[in-house]
């Protein structure tokens, strides 16, 4: 892969799982309560600003990649954010790896490999 | 309501696969990338950027109002598949070469996705089946 290739692609994999996480801490805050106010709670912290301008962040980071390389090896290469937030959500939120879930990040990371070695 | 289900996935990667070729007509239209402010102007400039736009939020709406009853592992898989879709599409309008490599790793993909969609509708059964 060409350099700047390559690092648009690792940045949208750190800003889409952040995004993501960023989400979930702010969702799964069990002190939000529910209805307006929830959400009056969320928009009140951090988190869910923090997910927001990690997403803005990756609409300009995607499209940039995209432009750079053949849309359909984009959008495999692209599903490496699969792996890349099971594999987050195992540490930090302590969700359990089944071993089908294992099995289906192995065989992603395996495809994402095949397509990344021949691009 | 099986009706429903359907509709609803087929919609939701739809608005994915709208979303993904506007961003490469709108990303190519714009080249050359660059990190400034002149790149971004040309991005947002063209028309298809707001394609993308619509794209994703419909693929939202569409997500939460399927998840709301849909069983999460064939949401999950339908919210992922647009892989398939987007290659065959670009095949066709942008010509892209479909290489062995490609197809090889599609599989890998796709067989990866089907697998986390299984783990989770099992999960959600499991999850089902504790009293509350």
């Amino acid at each position: 892969m060409h350099g700047l290739v390559l690092i648009l692609w690792l940045a949208n994999v750190l800003l889409d799982t952040s995004g993501q996480l960023a989400f979930k801490a702010a969702a799964g805050d069990d002190r939000a309560g529910d209805g307006l106010a929830r959400w009056r709670y969320m928009f009140a912290r951090p988190w869910i600003w923090a997910g927001i301008g990690c997403y803005v962040a990756e609409f300009v980071v995607w499209i940039a990649f995209l432009s750079l390389v053949p849309l359909s090896e984009g959008v495999l290469l692209g599903s490496i954010n699969i792996v890349a937030i099971m594999i987050a959500g195992r540490f930090l939120f302590s969700e359990r790896l089944s071993p089908l879930r294992v099995t289906g990040i192995l065989l992603v990371a395996a495809g994402v490999a095949i397509v990344g070695a021949g691009a | 309501m099986k009706r429903f289900y359907a509709v609803g996935f087929a919609l939701l990667l739809a608005f994915d696969t709208l979303n993904l070729i506007c961003f490469k007509l709108a990303g190519t239209e714009a080249l050359p990338v660059a990190m400034d402010i002149a790149w971004l102007l040309r991005v947002f400039s063209h028309p298809w950027i707001y394609g993308a736009v619509v794209g994703y939020i419909g693929a939202f709406v569409t997500w939460m109002s399927l998840l709301k009853h849909a069983p999460i592992g064939p949401a999950f898989a339908a919210s992922h598949l647009e892989v398939i879709s987007v290659m065959l599409l670009s095949w066709w309008m942008f010509s892209e070469p479909v290489t062995a490599t490609q197809i090889a790793g599609a599989l890998a993909i796709v067989a990866g996705i089907v697998c986390l969609a299984f783990a989770e509708s099992r999960e959600e059964t499991a999850a089902d089946a504790v009293p509350a």
